[in-house]
């Protein structure tokens, strides 16, 4: 008889904290793990409070899984809490696409991991929204790079939804776009090399790239005038 | 036998081929004779450990909330492991059958007699744990859990299930 010896760490280290959630590190069964705890707001009606957290929790959670169905890679989810309003997941070992790329320029970035970061990505959106997911808030430090594979796993779908209209899909992607002007203006034109990969990867390129130039021409809000 | 820690509890797996009693052992364990309780798993549906620990610590979380869906502690964790939200179809697949010869069985915070007492329930030969995924039918765990040939080029199978096991109370 053997006894597997994990430690009994279960104890929780704040890695971040946001407007929504805070993000710890954990152990779960042995495994390095993230925990998410959507927190309440005292400023809503207790009620509404927890009637919100906990729609938004399940929601995260089955994006998270459906994503996964689509054959796009997101942290494995271990356990999801109703009580504790928490998500706990695969803890991905690697950095964010984000620190990547501003380290290129420097010495150690080429430009073919360039190319496959950017293949990578608009691959794994063009899936997404294939499936009539969005991921609603694709920056570059929402996508890791995973040690060992240099595979591209996506994280934080706490923005989430399901939908069909390129208009979203559209606005999806124009927050990427944005994102890396403002952010890797010096890695070249990577939304480019990400939207040829999209239209490699989805079908309804077409329609949803039509869209995005209609977007990029008023912004991500709709104006509702006339 | 292995036995794992699972926050303040332990759960203890056994896997058994060529088991010859499995209906003996169902008959007893739904007149809720089995002594001790102890959940039987049909193995063919379990192609790593963890998926079954993630279940287990679904199940003792729900335990301490007295919140069990199901009569007993064991059961909830055949239940949890399916994935699934159908109790009986649950326990009809991810338990044992009749002709099951395949089988991993699991208990909660085992004592040192229980262990000797389950070795002389089942009849059937003990193998290492380490056979599970060679044992394992893919097709079948495919098609239970509704896993897409797209998902497998991105993951293993043990992932897939732990991502149902956890989701399943979400959607």
């Amino acid at each position: 008889m053997e006894v597997e010896a994990h430690g009994k760490d279960t104890s929780l280290v704040l890695l971040k904290q946001g407007a929504e959630a805070r993000v710890f590190t954990s152990t779960f069964i042995g495994r390095k793990s993230i925990v998410k705890e959507r927190f309440s707001k005292k400023y809503r009606h207790p009620t509404l409070d927890s009637k919100l957290t906990l729609k938004r929790l399940n929601a995260e959670a089955r994006c998270m899984t459906k994503a996964r169905r689509l054959g796009v890679s997101t942290p494995v989810l271990y356990s999801v809490d109703p009580i504790l309003h928490t998500l706990t997941f695969e803890y991905v070992e690697g950095p964010a696409v984000k620190e990547i790329l501003l380290e290129f320029g420097g010495s150690r970035v080429s430009e073919e991991r360039l190319d496959d970061i950017a293949a990578q990505i608009g691959d794994a959106i063009g899936k997404l929204h294939d499936g009539g997911l969005i991921h609603g808030d694709l920056t570059t430090s929402n996508m890791l790079i995973r040690d060992g594979t240099n595979k591209l796993v996506l994280i934080d779908f706490g923005l989430s939804f399901t939908s069909a209209l390129p208009e979203d899909k559209a606005v999806d992607l124009y927050v990427l776009e944005r994102a890396l002007l403002s952010m890797h203006s010096s890695c070249g034109n990577m939304i480019d090399r990400v939207l040829a990969a999209y239209r490699k990867s989805s079908k309804q390129w077409c329609s949803t790239l039509n869209k995005l130039a209609q977007v990029r021409q008023r912004g991500r809000k709709r104006t509702m005038v006339g | 036998m292995k036995v794992f820690d699972i926050d303040e509890n332990t759960l203890s797996l056994s896997l058994y081929s060529e088991v010859t009693n499995s209906k003996e052992l169902l008959d007893s364990m739904q007149a809720g004779k089995l002594e001790p309780e102890v959940a039987l798993l049909n193995a063919s549906l379990i192609p790593d450990v963890f998926p079954v620990l993630a279940a287990a610590h679904k199940t003792l979380r729900a335990k301490a909330r007295e919140s069990l869906t199901t009569r007993s502690l064991h059961s909830e964790l055949v239940y949890n492991y399916s994935g699934s939200k159908h109790i009986s179809e649950s326990l009809k697949r991810c338990g044992i059958s009749d002709n099951s010869t395949y089988i991993l069985a699991a208990w909660f915070d085992a004592a040192p007699d229980d262990i000797k007492a389950i070795g002389n329930i089942i009849a059937g030969k003990e193998i290492d744990l380490e056979e599970l995924k060679g044992r394992a039918n893919t097709a079948q765990i495919q098609k239970h859990y509704k896993i897409s040939v797209l998902e497998l080029e991105m993951g293993s199978l043990a992932d897939a299930i732990t991502c149902r096991i956890a989701a399943r109370d979400a959607l």
